[in-house]
């Protein structure tokens, strides 16, 4: 069953290069952008599951060495690779307004004022 | 009392440094509304990161110490790393101490550089995040902790290259950026995620304890996913365009930081992953990557500069190419060879720093950078021009500036290893190499040429020398330049040695945070070797005594008897060589120099001008392909 | 007491032998022959062979005129520091068995102090401000990249060669090199050698600027390009600069080649070191300047990159496996 997850993220962040590469509209690259970083949250949380596990959330009196739980710190990695997403996605639509305001287009073909 | 102490224990001051700047930049945020108040926050905290830094040389270089730190005090419970840690080794302190030095030095500069934009306050707090993400990526003892500065970093070069969002280009070289730096974060990100999954640690010592002990599929694709994400931070090829782009782009203060820092922390980066991480995965084979990719990067960029006619531009390939020389070097895999990379890496940081420093002056002052538009301003900033002559003959490798100590280093370390292997490859290396110091030069004599002699243009007669906040700046660059240059044994002898033997001494690294290194891979350094000889400061006394001689001999004779002549068409003395034509204004444009050369080249450069299209779609090609490149090499070769 | 004994023999080096002065007088002798020479074969009488001592006297005592484009200091500065670099050069270049300076330089030191001379004349002329001296430049610094391949290809094939044979593998000292050929007789005895010696002679000439591959200069085309607007003594200083640098080369070729026929006394040392440096300027400069015709840039780039390359190449690997 996490084969699947790991499967779905590894393609999960092939589908957001595929994107990036292939789609010429602004928009649609700052989504290949999100859609990898969704792949990445997902591979992260895979591994840090375990089977049958409890959240990892205790008080020093319950914690003893039996008590079975998730990996704490790849769900520490993901909520932080989280806010880097949300981040990445503000920061690369605000230069979308702002490339679209100076060169009327969102097609990348047409921004390429700097080649050579 | 005991408790200050403790504070004041140079145990914190790696974190202090980091802080300094972080703090800095917050401040500003909140409080940097009046002008004074922001510049003295902000020179007060680069000032305060170069300080802790400078106090660490004691314990971290003189006493071969390893400093490790950890957050709140949480030291590893059951074996494991739980904690977030720093550590700071020779090669560390060794890039935490350029860091601070050019971050300084460009702090100094941004007060007058940057008094005539707008959002001051926006750019000084962004300026300091840069530098702390920078800082805190080479302190860091913690794979993911350096993922963390390395988004930092990587956003605040960003919105600083998009700061200036009139600047031609701008916004469209910060989306290329964006987007290519955010592939590279995740195949950091991704890679880290790996190596966790193997060994259930973040932490660097610890990993560099467990990575070895079962490599499989698995860590070879985390490596190849490292490799090419820090590959982007430091541009090398295939992400060089990026770098040009940017630096075109962003104010010359922030281009000495991306240039002559974060493109270090990327090279730092690859250090630890390829000699720390992942050492036992067959050095031979890794060398390979690395020389193969430092001499590719060497080569084209230095190439692409030559047809740039943009001097930032210019400058940008040509920081990429001498990144390639760090990057061979310390590929090379020999004691001599990571100490000469390490020796290039401060001296790329000086003078290209340098050489940022001059262009952001020219632009400060003449309000363009195009080469085919300026010309002739060596008279109207002689200390300018003084100043970027020192940049320029130190990248080209003139002797006795640091260049040149540097480069010696690298060609002898790549001829040895050559020698020593059998591998004519190196050979090549070697060649390589030095064709394309002549090409840098090749390259500076046309920037000087376009834009400090020849002619000045008409519209440019009123241009002034910059402010003396802007030219100190430049000069420390160019005292450290010199001083570099003329003391190689003393910059090798207690900065790049220490480093050096650092990365030969994982063990060390591993046992200084309380772990087992007794599994780890000591590398054979081999000793330190000079298959010739370079002496720059009885040089240049000779060459003194020389000159001095040669001038006293002139001057006795009757070279200064010198009459000026102002104006043709005004003297009558001259006017019978004239039909009574006005002097013209006629100056070589930048662009059509060297035209022997690229006339030979011409399929080359016309291939390469295809290649770097600027479609940010083709850039993102080259990652996935370098990418997938990178993961077969590893899983295959290694 | 001693110090001061040795710091006046050190003077006495930098400023008689085998520096300042005999580079004046070996140099200026040199280009006298040189022009002779090529006078001879032409089926001219040509000058007397002191004539560029009387040239340049002359334009010593001329008035040298700045132009107002220019930028003074650079421009009066740089033919001074050409000039120094070049005797310091020949400072460091032995002399048989006897080197000045020999803890300072090596060959990679050598290679790249032969770029300051035309790197000052660049920047000389450059400084100028005449668009003549930019295409000069330009064409200089061409010629300069053209140069540089076959000549590090050369130094290579060397460093190696000697290195083998003393055991260090690789050997960039150029008073080691001189020791080496002391005892085992010349270089050029080796077959390996040879290719290198020839590119070696080829490069010569281009690397001091004479005809055929001199389009950097070329007074026909582009009024001598970056001297277009120097007179009087600078002007001067660089004819002496080039002179100096045939002679530089020339002895460059004979420490690298004709090492180990030194007789021990350094007088006579000096005058077979000129004896061969005439000789081989005849070969190289003279001969080849007699019978051709001014290359274009591109052909020159071509040239070296093509042909002379591939002669230093194969030097190289026969020294790469031993032969």
């Amino acid at each position: 069953m996490i084969l699947l997850n790991y499967i779905a993220s590894f393609f999960l962040i092939g589908l957001g290069f595929y994107a990036i590469v292939t789609k010429y509209n602004l928009v649609k690259t700052v989504i290949g952008l999100s859609i990898a970083d969704y792949g990445v949250n997902l591979l992260l949380i895979s591994i840090g599951f375990n089977p049958g596990g409890t959240a990892p959330i205790f008080t020093w009196s319950e914690l003893d060495y039996n008590s079975f739980f998730v990996d704490p710190v790849p769900q520490a990695l993901t909520l932080t690779s989280i806010v880097i997403g949300a981040c990445v996605t503000a920061m690369s639509l605000a230069l979308v307004i702002k490339l679209e305001e100076q060169y009327g287009t969102i097609d990348t073909r047409k921004i390429r004022r700097l080649r050579g | 009392m005991n408790m200050l102490g403790n504070i004041l224990s140079y145990q914190h001051f790696p974190i202090y440094a980091i802080m300094a700047l972080f703090l800095g930049s917050f401040l500003i945020a909140a409080f940097g509304e009046k002008r004074s108040v922001r510049n003295i926050l902000a020179l007060l905290s680069v000032t305060a990161a170069l300080g802790f830094i400078l106090a660490l040389m004691k314990p971290v270089v003189f006493h071969g110490e390893i400093i490790s730190y950890w957050m709140g005090a949480r030291e590893p419970a059951g074996g494991y790393a739980i904690g977030i840690a720093l550590e700071v080794d020779a090669l560390s302190f060794f890039f935490a101490l350029l860091v601070a030095v050019a971050v300084f030095v460009s702090g100094v500069y941004s007060i007058q550089y940057m008094n005539r934009d707008d959002n001051e306050k926006e750019y000084y707090t962004l300026y300091l995040l840069l530098c702390g993400g920078v800082m805190g990526m080479v302190l860091s003892g913690d794979l993911f902790n350096m993922f963390i500065m390395v988004e930092i970093l990587t956003f605040a070069a960003v919105a600083l290259t998009a700061f200036r969002n009139t600047v031609r280009g701008a916004v469209e070289a910060a989306f290329k950026y964006l987007v290519v730096g955010c592939m590279g974060s995740t195949c950091i990100l991704v890679g880290t995620a790996i190596l966790y999954a193997q060994t259930h640690t973040l932490n660097l010592a610890q990993l560099a304890q467990l990575a070895p002990g079962d490599v499989n599929t698995a860590t070879r694709l985390a490596f190849a996913l490292l490799f090419v994400g820090f590959g982007t931070k430091a541009f090398i090829v295939p992400f060089h365009p990026l770098a040009a782009d940017a630096h075109g782009a962003a104010p010359a203060s922030v281009s000495v930081i991306i240039s002559g820092v974060l493109t270090k922390s990327g090279i730092y980066g690859i250090i630890r992953i390829c000699y720390f991480l992942f050492q036992s995965m067959g050095l031979g084979a890794m060398q390979f990557l690395l020389v193969f990719i430092g001499s590719l990067s060497m080569f084209v960029c230095v190439t692409m500069a030559l047809a740039q006619h943009d001097f930032k531009r210019l400058l940008a390939f040509h920081s990429i190419s001498q990144i390639g020389y760090v990057l061979t070097a310390v590929g090379l895999c020999t004691a001599l060879g990571v100490s000469a990379g390490l020796y290039h890496a401060i001296n790329h940081t000086l003078f290209k720093g340098l050489l940022f420093l001059a262009a952001g002056a020219v632009l400060h002052e003449t309000g363009t950078t195009d080469l085919n538009k300026l010309g002739g301003l060596a008279k109207k900033m002689p200390h300018t021009t003084a100043l970027f002559m020192v940049g320029a003959f130190s990248i080209s490798g003139v002797p006795p500036f640091n260049g040149f100590a540097s480069k010696w280093m690298i060609y002898q370390a790549s001829y040895q290893k050559a020698v020593e292997s059998g591998n004519i490859g190196f050979l090549l290396v070697t060649i390589i190499a030095l064709i394309t110091s002549v090409l840098t030069l090749a390259s500076f004599v046309k920037v000087s040429h376009s834009v400090f002699f020849g002619q000045l243009p008409p519209e440019l007669a009123n241009v002034k020398e910059v402010s003396w906040g802007m030219r100190s700046a430049m000069g420390i660059f160019a005292l450290l330049c010199i001083i570099t240059g003329l003391f190689p044994n003393l910059v090798t002898a207690y900065l790049t040695e220490p480093a050096a033997a650092a990365v030969f001494n994982v063990k060390n690294y591993i046992e200084a945070m309380g772990f087992d290194g007794s599994a780890a891979v000591q590398l054979e350094a081999g000793g330190f070797q000079h298959a010739g000889v370079w002496d720059p400061v009885s040089w240049l006394l000779v060459l003194c005594i020389a000159l001095l001689a040669i001038t006293i001999v002139a001057v006795a004779g009757k070279y200064g008897n010198v009459s000026r002549c102002r104006a043709p068409a005004v003297e009558n003395k001259y006017q019978l060589f004239y039909g009574g034509e006005e002097q013209e204004f006629s100056q070589l444009g930048g662009e059509d120099l060297f035209w022997g050369f690229k006339h030979n080249w011409r399929g080359y450069f016309k291939f390469m001008h295809r290649l770097h299209s600027g479609v940010v779609n083709d850039y993102a090609l080259w990652a996935v392909v370098d990418l997938a490149l990178v993961t077969l090499f590893s899983l295959i070769v290694l | 007491m001693t110090i001061v004994i040795d710091a006046l023999q050190y003077l006495g080096y930098v400023l008689i032998f085998p520096g300042f002065l005999f580079c004046f007088l070996a140099g200026m002798l040199l280009c006298g022959i040189d022009r002779k020479l090529v006078a001879k074969m032409q089926k001219r009488v040509g000058p007397p062979i002191l004539q560029p001592f009387y040239d340049f006297f002359k334009l010593c005592g001329k008035e040298t005129i700045i132009p107002a484009a220019a930028e003074r200091n650079t421009f009066m500065l740089s033919p001074l520091v050409g000039l120094a670099a070049l005797v310091v050069i020949q400072l460091f270049i032995p002399v048989f068995g006897f080197t000045a300076f020999s803890g300072i330089g090596d060959i990679i030191v050598i290679l790249y102090l032969l770029l300051v001379p035309a790197l000052a004349m660049i920047l000389g002329g450059a400084a100028s401000g005449s668009p003549y001296a930019g295409v000069g430049l330009s064409r200089e610094m061409v010629t300069i990249i053209s140069c540089e391949l076959p000549l590090v290809l050369v130094l290579l094939a060397v460093a190696k060669t000697v290195g083998g044979a003393i055991g260090t593998g690789l050997c960039f000292s150029l008073s080691q090199i001189a020791e080496y050929q002391e005892v085992n007789g010349s270089l050029i005895t080796k077959i390996s050698m040879l290719p290198a010696a020839a590119a070696m002679l080829l490069l010569i000439p281009g690397e001091t600027g004479s005809h055929p591959f001199d389009a950097a200069e070329a007074e026909t085309e582009i009024c001598e390009g970056l001297l277009a607007e120097y007179s009087g003594a600078p002007l001067g200083v660089f004819k002496l600069s080039h002179a100096v640098k045939m002679l530089s080369l020339t002895s460059l070729f004979v420490a690298l080649f004709l090492g180990g026929l030194g007789t021990g006394i350094l007088a006579l040392d000096a005058v077979l070191l000129f004896l061969l440096c005439a000789l081989i300027t005849a070969a190289s400069i003279s001969f080849v300047h007699a019978f051709t015709a001014r290359l274009k840039i591109e052909q020159i780039f071509k040239y070296y990159w093509t042909v002379v390359s591939l002669l230093a190449a194969v030097s190289l690997a026969l020294a790469w496996y031993g032969l």
